[in-house]
C-alpha cells in the first residue's frame, strides 16, 4: 500500500456518527483540514501561454520535483490546476467576497467597485480552477486608473454620481485615515490633478494560495498594462494605462511594541512587521512613501499571528507569543522606468524575490536568472544582498 | 414595499434579521443605519427588537417564528431568552428547543398557517413547531435541498423558492402551502433566498445587490404592491367598471 493511495472515505460531512459537540468540532476540523490540503499540496507544471493580443488565459504551473512537506498527510498530494482568466461579470460574487475587507469595515459602495473591476477585461486577472465550472475564485488582481472615474464636467459628474461614488468614497476614506499632514497633501494631489497617472493596484487572494502562482500573476498584470498601452482601441484608454504611480492598499501585522524595544528582546528573531502577502514586503521597500494606520476589525488573535510568524520567517517556535495588531499599510511606489516604453521593471524584482521567499521556505535557492536581471536595473537589490538579509 | 439595505457591507440581510407579522428581530453590532431602516419601515406597527442568539449575530438563521411564536435553539443563553420574552408581545410564545439541528432558521420555513421542515428533524421538534407556532408541518425538500428554511421565503400571501425548483415541485409545494410560489433569486443571482431577504405580509427587506428585476418579482409574488395606485388598474377594474360601451 503506497502512501499516496486515497482512502475510500472521502466525504466527511454526509453522516456524522455522533452528535455531541466534540464530534461535531472534530468533524469540522477534519473537513477543513482536507480542503486546506487540497490548496497547499499540489503539483504544478510549467507552461506559459500568452495569446497574441495579450490576454493571458492559460495554464500557469511551476515544476515541483519534491513535495517534502507531505509527511503528515496520509492522503497524498492532491493535484490542483489553477488557471488565469479575464474578469467576467459572472465573477461578481467571488470577487466581492475577496474585496470585502478592502477598506476595513467601512460601509461603502463595494458592489460598484467590484463592477468596475469586472468591467475592465483588458487589464486584470482572476484565478480559478482550470476545468471546473464552479465560480470558486481564489485571487483577483487588477489595476484601476483613478482618473478615469472622475467627471470632467458637470453633466458627467451627475451621470457618474451614481456609478462611481465608490471611487470617491475610497479616496475620502484614504484621506481620512492618513494622519501625516505632508502625505495628505500629496494624496490630495494624486487624487485630483495627477489622478490620470495613478493606478490603484488591487490584489486580493485566499491566504493559502500557493506562492508559486504569484510571479506569473504579477507578470501577467504588468504585461497586460503594457499591452493595453498599445492595443486599446481609443487614445484615451491607451493613455489611461500609462501609469506613473501605483497605489496599493494592503494589510500587515505590526508588532505592538515595535518602537525600538525589539533590540532588548531575548528572542530577536521577531520582526516588527509581518506582511500578509509576501510581495508587499518588496513593494514596501520599493515604494516612494507609505503610511500605516490601525484597523478597526480585529482579524486574528495573537496565537494565529504567531502562526504567521512561523510561515514567513521560518523559525520554529517563539518563546513568547508576540502581540500583533492588524494594520493597514497604504503605500505608493513610483514606477521604475529603465526607459520610457516599459512601464515597470518591478515584476522582475517581484518574480525572483518571491521565488527566493518561496524557495527559502523549501530550503532551496533557485539561482536561475538572478544575475542577468539585476544587471538590467541597478535599483533592484542583488541576490547576494538578499540572501545575506535572510 | 421592498427595501434594499445591507448589514456592514454584507447583502445577506436575512441572516442578520428575522421579520414576521408580529415582531422583527435585528442583530446587534451592525451600524445604526441598519436598525433605523427597520424602525422607519415598521415604526409603531410592530416592535423591532435588537438581540443576539448564543452570542452570535446570525439570528435570522438560528431562529424560526411567526406571529404566534418564536423557536430558538438550545444555544440561546438564559439572558437572551429572557430579553426576548420581555421585548416581544405577550401573544408571542418564545420557546427554546433541544434539537441537534440548531440552525432552526435553515431547517424551518413557516408562515402563520403552515410550515416546511427539514426531513431529519426530531419528532418532538415537529410537535413543538405545530404547538408553539400553530401551524401544520410538512417535511419537504426544495429542489433537492433539505435545508428548506434557507431556500424558501414564505409569507401568508406568497413564497419565493430556489431557482432550480422544477414545475412539478412548485405545483406540489403550492398545493401544500396554499399560496402562490415562484422560483427566483435574490442578491444578483444568489440561490439562498431566505439568507438574502426577509419578508412579511406587507413589507420586504432585500440585500442591496438585488437587481430591479428580482425586486419586482419579489414585490409581485408577495403582493407587496397592494396599496399602490396600480391596484385600481389591475384588480379593482372589474368591480369599478360596469360595462364597456
Amino acid at each position: 500500500m503506497t502512501p499516496n493511495v486515497k482512502r475510500p472515505r472521502r466525504k466527511l460531512v454526509a453522516r456524522p456518527v455522533t452528535f455531541s459537540p466534540f464530534a461535531r468540532s472534530a468533524a469540522h476540523l477534519a473537513s477543513a483540514y482536507m480542503i486546506k490540503r487540497q490548496m497547499i499540496e499540489n503539483k504544478l507544471h510549467e507552461s506559459c501561454q500568452h495569446t497574441p493580443n495579450g490576454k493571458c488565459c492559460g495554464q500557469r504551473n511551476i515544476d515541483e520535483t519534491d513535495s517534502d512537506s507531505d509527511e503528515e498527510s496520509s492522503e497524498g498530494v492532491v493535484q490542483a490546476d489553477f488557471a488565469f482568466f479575464d474578469p467576467k461579470p459572472d465573477d461578481f460574487h467571488g470577487v466581492k467576497t475577496l474585496v470585502q475587507t478592502f477598506l476595513d469595515n467601512e460601509e461603502w459602495n463595494l458592489s460598484g467597485f467590484v463592477d468596475l473591476i469586472l468591467e475592465q477585461t483588458t487589464v486584470g486577472t482572476v484565478v480559478k480552477l482550470e476545468d471546473e465550472d464552479d465560480d470558486g475564485l481564489f485571487s483577483v488582481v487588477t489595476a484601476l486608473n483613478l482618473g478615469r472615474y472622475k467627471a470632467s464636467d458637470i453633466y458627467m459628474q451627475l451621470a457618474l454620481e451614481l456609478d462611481h461614488k465608490c471611487m470617491k468614497e475610497l479616496e475620502e476614506y484614504i484621506l481620512s485615515v492618513c494622519h501625516e499632514s505632508n502625505l495628505v497633501e500629496q494624496l490630495r494631489l494624486l487624487f485630483s490633478k495627477r489622478a490620470r497617472d495613478v493606478g490603484l493596484l488591487v490584489s486580493q487572494r485566499v491566504v493559502n494560495l500557493p506562492p508559486q502562482l504569484l510571479p506569473p500573476l504579477y507578470d501577467a498584470l504588468f504585461d497586460e498594462v503594457s499591452w493595453a498601452v498599445e492595443d486599446e482601441p481609443t487614445e484615451e484608454l491607451r493613455n489611461s494605462f500609462r501609469f506613473k504611480t501605483y497605489l496599493i492598499v494592503t494589510k500587515i501585522y505590526k508588532h505592538k511594541k515595535a518602537n525600538g524595544k525589539l533590540e532588548k528582546k531575548a528572542d530577536n528573531e521577531e520582526e516588527p512587521v509581518i506582511y500578509v502577502k509576501a510581495e508587499d514586503e518588496l513593494f514596501h521597500e520599493l515604494s516612494s512613501w507609505s503610511f500605516s494606520f490601525p484597523l478597526k476589525i480585529q482579524h486574528v488573535t495573537s496565537s494565529e499571528a504567531s502562526i504567521y510568524l512561523l510561515i514567513f520567517n521560518n523559525i520554529l517556535c517563539p518563546r513568547t507569543l508576540p502581540s500583533f495588531s492588524f494594520f493597514t499599510l497604504i503605500f505608493l511606489f513610483g514606477t521604475l522606468r529603465a526607459n520610457t516604453k516599459a512601464p515597470v521593471t518591478v515584476p522582475s524584482a517581484v518574480s525572483y524575490n518571491v521565488n527566493l521567499l518561496v524557495s527559502a521556505e523549501e530550503l532551496r535557492i533557485n539561482g536561475v536568472g538572478y544575475g542577468s536581471r539585476s544587471r538590467q536595473n541597478p535599483h533592484i537589490p542583488t541576490a547576494v544582498a538578499l540572501s545575506d538579509r535572510r | 414595499m421592498a427595501t434594499r439595505l445591507q448589514f456592514e457591507n454584507n447583502c445577506e440581510v436575512g441572516v442578520f434579521s428575522k421579520l414576521t407579522n408580529a415582531y422583527c428581530l435585528v442583530a446587534i453590532g451592525g451600524s445604526e443605519s441598519f436598525y433605523s431602516i427597520f424602525e422607519t419601515e415598521l415604526a409603531d406597527v410592530i416592535p423591532v427588537v435588537k438581540t443576539s442568539i448564543g452570542g452570535t449575530r446570525i439570528i435570522g438563521r438560528l431562529c424560526a417564528g411567526n406571529k404566534n411564536g418564536l423557536l430558538v435553539p438550545h444555544t440561546t443563553t438564559d439572558q437572551e431568552l429572557q430579553h426576548l420574552r420581555n421585548s416581544l408581545p405577550d401573544s408571542v410564545v418564545v420557546q427554546r428547543i433541544e434539537e441537534r439541528l440548531s440552525a432552526l432558521g435553515n431547517c424551518i420555513a413557516c408562515n402563520d398557517h403552515v410550515a416546511l421542515a427539514h426531513t431529519d428533524l426530531d419528532r418532538e421538534t415537529e410537535e413543538l413547531i405545530a404547538d408553539v407556532l400553530g401551524v401544520e408541518v410538512f417535511r419537504q425538500t426544495i429542489a433537492g435541498n433539505i435545508l428548506v428554511g434557507s431556500y424558501c421565503a414564505l409569507t401568508n400571501r406568497g413564497g419565493l423558492v430556489h431557482p432550480h425548483t422544477s414545475i412539478e415541485d412548485l405545483d406540489e409545494l403550492s398545493t401544500l402551502l396554499q399560496v402562490p410560489l415562484v422560483a427566483g433569486t435574490v442578491n444578483r443571482g444568489s440561490e439562498v433566498i431566505a439568507a438574502g431577504m426577509t419578508v412579511n405580509d406587507w413589507t420586504a427587506f432585500c440585500g442591496s445587490d438585488t437587481t430591479a428585476t428580482e425586486l419586482s418579482v419579489i414585490e409581485s409574488v408577495f403582493k407587496l404592491r397592494e396599496a399602490q395606485p396600480s391596484a385600481i388598474v389591475d384588480k379593482m377594474r372589474k368591480s369599478l367598471i360596469d360595462s364597456y360601451v
